[in-house]
């Protein structure tokens, strides 16, 4: 595990050796001040005082060391993971700035922001915090080992026979519970599954669940869990007591044996009451390390994920970059799949002149948002290429092709801080002409009328004070004041009321204007007056152009203008089918 | 020290009667799991005073030896450690199965507790606080159930019988070997006390990093659009580093006195005080220096048990809160429920002077009165927050009126049981909810014996019927396993559902059929076969659907600004017409990219071109 960690660390790992390190001597002058417990009592039961005081002062010495580097080792210790901490999170954060876009559409966000705030303070908390009972548990029962040799091969010889063991029944233990471990979490993993289930389906639930079993799903998911948890603890502690059972072992054989052997007088008394003190002081921080297992294991999981996400490959960046020339976009031979094997767009080309509106069009899982996504470089395509103004994405570097293109998506994403921050975020620099202009034009200057607090109203977090259409209007405004000469939009302006709508259109008129259009379009209106329309179905382009060209084609399109102009006649009326 | 003191301490925490009520069901296991528990403390003892027994016979000064007594501390030692290990694993294993047959108990009390609170509750937060609290929470009251008691057991046995045992040895010694564990216990617990209050501050700061996180990945996409990677990233970090300097601050002078206190309690610091005092004493000639062996196997063993209870204070407390708000779950108000059903005579669902305010203070609906003769068709419209969608979740009770009442065929929807109003009001939502369960049971939820051909038949009205005979198991495929349905068809499985459970009144979201634009008609289609000859309420946002409807209802900041129907209102020509208007220019509008001169003429690209 520590070895994962300091590969994690990396440049930082200094740090943490030279932690492990005062750890590691604080463990061994513990061994030394138990090994000098043999000759200490040797001169005290030998009636020796002059020696015992020597002993004693001895002991009291090794007390001042390691009490010096252990009270260093503390403070040091939380200096040293506050600063690991702080380089993780710059380590993890710089590799998350190179992923490409589209890593963060997946449903992981919310994992690796966790992974990256809690999994970072809990894996830095458990290995800094860990390294006192391992020490304790491994290293100071060697040292004792080693320093009752000095004294007396033929005890340390005893006590090392029962080291492998030890070792082996702790391993086994680990085994045990680790397998276990597995059950126990996907069972728990269900169960909280059905809690968020019978959570946000409960209006269902009660509505048309009459039989008032409305609990059913989820009472077997807690069912499941409690057997599975019962599995775990019965196998589990039977890992746990093999290993108390040999450590016991151990010790009962010493006594034994020393027992018989000083009757028989081959060994003597002090000694063998000092080997038994020893023992028994033994036992009880390897029981203890029995129960670090679980904490080691939780840390283990979340530097895997770590070391995962640290290899997840970022997205090259060209080292001589070109220049876009205008606005306009090209696909040739773009195919492009997000995982092998399942292609999302295959053997892809058209052309997207400046200053036009194109239209993407096609059934859900068409291709279309991936489209407008490979324009973004949200990802590198498989085959052939994408170019804006006349320029491979891949040959712009990241900030000139972003400076080239706005998104105006459906879920709008603002950061928690005022209007005012959210929208000069797109040019921090922006004179106060240019912040009105987008404000006005986007009409977020209707918004910040009705509000009490106006520009510097908190939006929330993700925008989350403000209703779909406002949000919708912020992000315009920030396009309109980014001033990227393409814009890539996404139409499904759903559940707007009409107030809103009319509003956000008009700030979409201010943002369209002079520039070039990808539109992800479901209005017949839009659709319509469009310069271009791509079809596509299966991962291709099917027909390609104007719509009284392609309504007169009587093909796909056609189909689906149909489709179009049923759902647009739809009517509301009981007993009246629209 | 002792748990419940600090369960007390707080007053938002719960006392300790509570929280022996709350976890009745296994008190009982829990007082055998701790009889066990003290027998295996001293159990513990007993070893190391065997072997100070076998060293005094091994070192009597006459020969011959007694061996007899020798072999007899082995076996006492032996046997008692048999004991230990067998009373501690019990213990353990019955503490342990309380705990978790405990969590199964109150997962179900929560549950069964939950299907009774107002459905409104639930769309206040979200199901991930559910989540949390009936499995994080109740697991986090594991310490509390599994360990808190036995813990504090052996913290008081073991050092209490040990140091009693000494004492009889050796007053002085005792003293002498008690003095540093004294000191190092104090200046703990006081230490530990101070961080406790500290414990607000760092779960705020805590708080924080995780929201600069989230914010960080989630809104990675739209910086980096805007080429503000680094300002977003910095926000993190800062978030990251006041959490270390609030950390560091509230840690660093805790961890001098807790380092210091440690170091006292340390097994060298008990060898060298016991061995210091017995030297010292025997040179005085106050004992005899055998002494040194029962107290140096003793001794030592005193502060470990202690340090394990002081170590285990934090995770009590988190126990502790989480009991805490396991009880306040529980004490949630609940819908008050009719026992029995009144009569009711026909399905006309009318609203008298409803008002209601989810917070007591703000009024979302003022004196509202409708009426929705059976077999009508009534349109809500309005911007969003002028309470049209709260009337609609009014009628199932996700919420009960302020003042005012809601009758169907005369009866106050508070005096029908639930099943039965469920039998009279279904509802469309957007949000759509279907469960991880196979697609049948999806569909006859609410008719659990509904024949296989009535299934079908609610499937084809609702336009779903082929998807699902394209799925590999048909009706038996399970949602989100073998079932993957897109958000149009996931509508039209749960259109389905309503189709089957045919009740006479129907609230629903026109927003449902435009939530996926790619298959706006088949869930058009399949919305209009729900309608047939039902009473129906529907939330409009595009005007032109509703413009047949038998009455529409205006409003306006809660309250009913007009009402009428399409013909009236627009011949009223007030809010409604001027809605439409708009509604109407909506509907005209298409982007355009050549229009110079109209707007602010932004140099499209040849400032960040060349």
């Amino acid at each position: 595990m520590f070895r994962k960690i300091l590969r994690i660390l990396d440049t930082g790992a200094h740090k943490l050796r030279s932690l492990i390190f005062v750890h590691f001597l604080c463990g061994v002058l513990q061994g030394i001040a138990f090994a000098v417990l043999v000759p200490l009592l040797r001169s005290i039961l030998g009636g020796n005082l002059q020696n015992a005081w020597r002993w004693m002062l001895t002991e009291l010495a090794i007390l001042v060391v390691y009490s010096a580097l252990s009270y260093w080792a503390k403070l040091a210790g939380l200096r040293i993971s506050t600063d690991l901490c702080s380089l993780l999170w710059r380590r993890l954060g710089d590799h998350i700035s190179i992923l490409p876009l589209g890593w963060f559409s997946g449903g992981q966000v919310g994992q690796v922001a966790k992974l990256t705030s809690d999994g970072v303070l809990n894996v830095m908390g458990v290995s800094t915090n860990l390294l006192k009972p391992l020490m304790d548990a491994f290293v100071t029962p060697s040292v004792v080992v080693i320093t009752i040799a000095l004294f007396d091969w033929k005890l340390a010889l005893a006590v090392a026979a029962t080291v492998p063991f030890i070792t082996a029944a702790y391993f086994i233990a680990e085994r045990i519970t680790h397998r276990f471990d597995d059950q126990w979490y996907a069972a728990s993993v269900n169960m909280s599954g059905r809690i968020v289930e019978f959570a946000q389906a409960q209006p269902v639930l009660r509505a048309f669940n009459r039989t008032d079993n409305s609990v059913q799903l989820l009472d077997s998911a807690l069912l499941q869990s409690r057997n599975a948890t019962k599995k775990s603890l019965s196998m589990g502690s039977l890992g746990q007591i093999l290993f108390l059972i040999v450590i016991q072992a151990a010790f009962t054989i010493v006594l034994f044996v020393g027992t018989y052997r000083a009757l028989g007088s081959s060994i003597d008394a002090p000694e063998l009451i000092a080997l038994l003190i020893l023992v028994t002081r033994f036992a009880q921080p390897l029981t203890d390390a029995g129960g670090l297992g679980v904490a080691a294991r939780v840390a283990r999981n979340l530097l895997g994920r770590m070391e995962k996400l640290m290899a997840t490959p970022g997205l090259p960046e060209t080292t001589s970059p070109g220049k876009v020339l205008n606005a306009s976009i090209e696909f040739k031979n773009v195919s492009f799949g997000y995982d092998a094997g399942r292609t999302v767009l295959q053997d892809v080309s058209f052309k997207v002149q400046p200053n036009t509106v194109t239209a993407l069009v096609g059934a859900s899982g068409s291709g279309k948002t991936t489209i407008t996504r490979l324009i973004g470089r949200f990802w590198d395509v498989n085959a052939g290429t994408v170019s804006v103004g006349g320029c491979d994405v891949r040959e712009l570097s990241g900030r000139d092709l972003m400076a080239q293109v706005s998104f105006v998506f459906q879920d709008v994403y603002l950061f928690t801080g005022t209007i005012e921050e959210n929208i000069r975020m797109a040019k921090p620099n922006a004179t106060k002409e240019e912040f009105e202009y987008a404000i006005r034009a986007a009409r977020v200057d209707e918004i910040i009328e009705r509000l009490p607090e106006g520009l510097a109203t908190q939006v929330g977090e993700g925008g989350g004070s403000l209703s779909g259409g406002e949000r919708q209007r912020v992000s315009i405004a920030r396009a309109i004041l980014k001033d990227a000469p393409v814009i890539l939009l996404d139409e499904a302006t759903a559940a707007l009321d009409a107030e809103n709508e009319a509003l956000v259109q008009e700030a979409l008129s201010a943002l369209s204007a002079n520039r070039t259009l990808v539109i992800v379009a479901h209005r017949l209106q839009t659709i319509m007056a469009a310069d271009q329309i791509l079809v596509l179905g299966n991962g291709k382009i099917l027909e390609n152009g104007r719509h009284q060209d392609l309504l007169a084609k009587g093909g796909r399109y056609a189909d689906f203008w149909r489709e179009k102009e049923r759902a647009k006649g739809w009517r509301v009326k009981a007993n009246n089918i629209g | 020290m002792d748990a419940s003191v600090s369960v007390e301490e707080k007053p938002k925490l719960l006392s300790l009667r509570d929280l022996l009520s709350l976890i009745k069901p296994v008190r009982g296991s829990m007082i055998i799991a701790c009889v066990l528990q003290a027998i295996s403390a001293i159990a513990s003892i007993v070893p190391f005073i065997a072997v100070a027994d076998l060293a005094k016979v091994l070192l009597e000064e006459q020969a011959p030896v007694n061996a007899d007594a020798a072999w007899r501390a082995c076996w006492i030692a032996f046997f008692a450690l048999i004991v230990r290990m067998a009373a501690t694993y019990t213990a353990f294993f019955i503490s342990h199965n309380a705990d978790n047959d405990f969590q199964l108990y109150i997962r179900r009390r929560l549950a069964k507790h939950l299907v009774k609170v107002p459905l409104g509750w639930f769309t206040g937060r979200s199901a991930g606080d559910v989540k949390k609290a009936m499995a994080d929470d109740v697991m986090n009251m594991h310490n509390l159930i599994a360990h808190a008691a036995l813990e504090l057991l052996t913290a008081i046995i073991v050092p209490v019988v040990t140091v009693v045992y000494l004492f009889s040895i050796s007053w002085i010694m005792a003293l002498a070997a008690l003095i540093p564990v004294v000191i190092g216990v104090y200046m703990y617990t006081r230490q530990l006390k101070k961080g406790l209050e500290l414990m607000d501050t760092y779960t705020e700061s805590m708080g924080k990093i995780n929201g600069a996180a989230i914010e960080f990945v989630q809104g990675i996409s739209v910086v980096k659009t805007f080429g503000q990677t680094g300002r977003a990233y910095s926000r993190f970090f800062e978030a990251g580093e006041n959490f270390l300097s609030v950390m560091w601050n509230m840690m660093k002078g805790a961890l001098r006195v807790s380092s210091i206190a440690e170091l006292f309690l340390t097994p060298i610091t008990a060898l060298v005080s016991i061995s210091a005092a017995t030297i010292f004493a025997v040179q005085m000639g106050w004992v005899s220096s055998f002494v040194i062996i029962p107290f140096t196997l003793l001794g030592l063993g005193i502060t470990a048990p202690l340090l394990a209870m002081i170590f285990g204070g934090r995770s009590l407390q988190e126990a502790a809160v989480a009991a805490a708000k396991v009880k306040a779950l529980l004490a949630t108000p609940v819908l008050e429920e009719a026992a029995a059903a009144k009569e009711v005579n026909n399905f006309e669902l009318e609203l008298q002077h409803v008002s209601f305010s989810y917070d007591n203070k703000t009024k979302v609906l003022d004196d509202i009165n409708i009426v929705l003769k059976p077999g009508t068709t009534t349109a809500l419209v309005g911007r969003s927050g002028s309470g049209k969608s709260t009337i609609a979740k009014l009628i199932p009770r996700f919420w009960d009126v302020s003042e005012g009442k809601i009758l169907i065929g005369g009866v106050d929807i508070k005096d029908l049981p639930s099943t039965v109003l469920y039998q009279y009001v279904s509802f469309v939502f957007q949000e759509v909810q279907i469960l991880r369960a196979s697609v049948r049971e999806n569909i006859a939820l609410a008719r659990p014996d509904a024949g296989q051909d009535e299934i079908i038949k609610a499937a084809k009205a609702a336009k779903i019927h082929d998807r699902i005979m394209e799925l590999p198991r048909g009706y038996d495929s399970i949602v989100s396993e073998d079932a993957l349905f897109s958000g149009g068809e996931a509508q039209r499985l749960s259109i389905a559902r309503a189709l089957l459970a045919d009740t006479p009144i129907l609230v629903m979201d026109e927003a449902t059929a435009f939530a996926d634009p790619e298959s706006e008609a088949l869930i058009q289609d399949a919305l209009s076969n729900l309608a047939t000859g039902r009473t129906l309420l529907v939330i409009a946002h595009r005007l032109s659907t509703i413009q047949y409807a038998d009455n529409i209802i205006v409003l306006d900041k809660g309250r009913i600004a007009e009402q009428g129907t399409h013909r009236q209102l627009l011949d009223d020509n007030g809010k409604y017409s001027r809605l439409w208007e708009r509604h109407e220019r909506s509907t005209e509008w298409f982007p355009e990219t050549r229009v110079a001169g109209k707007h602010k003429s932004n140099s499209s690209f040849s400032n960040q071109s060349v």
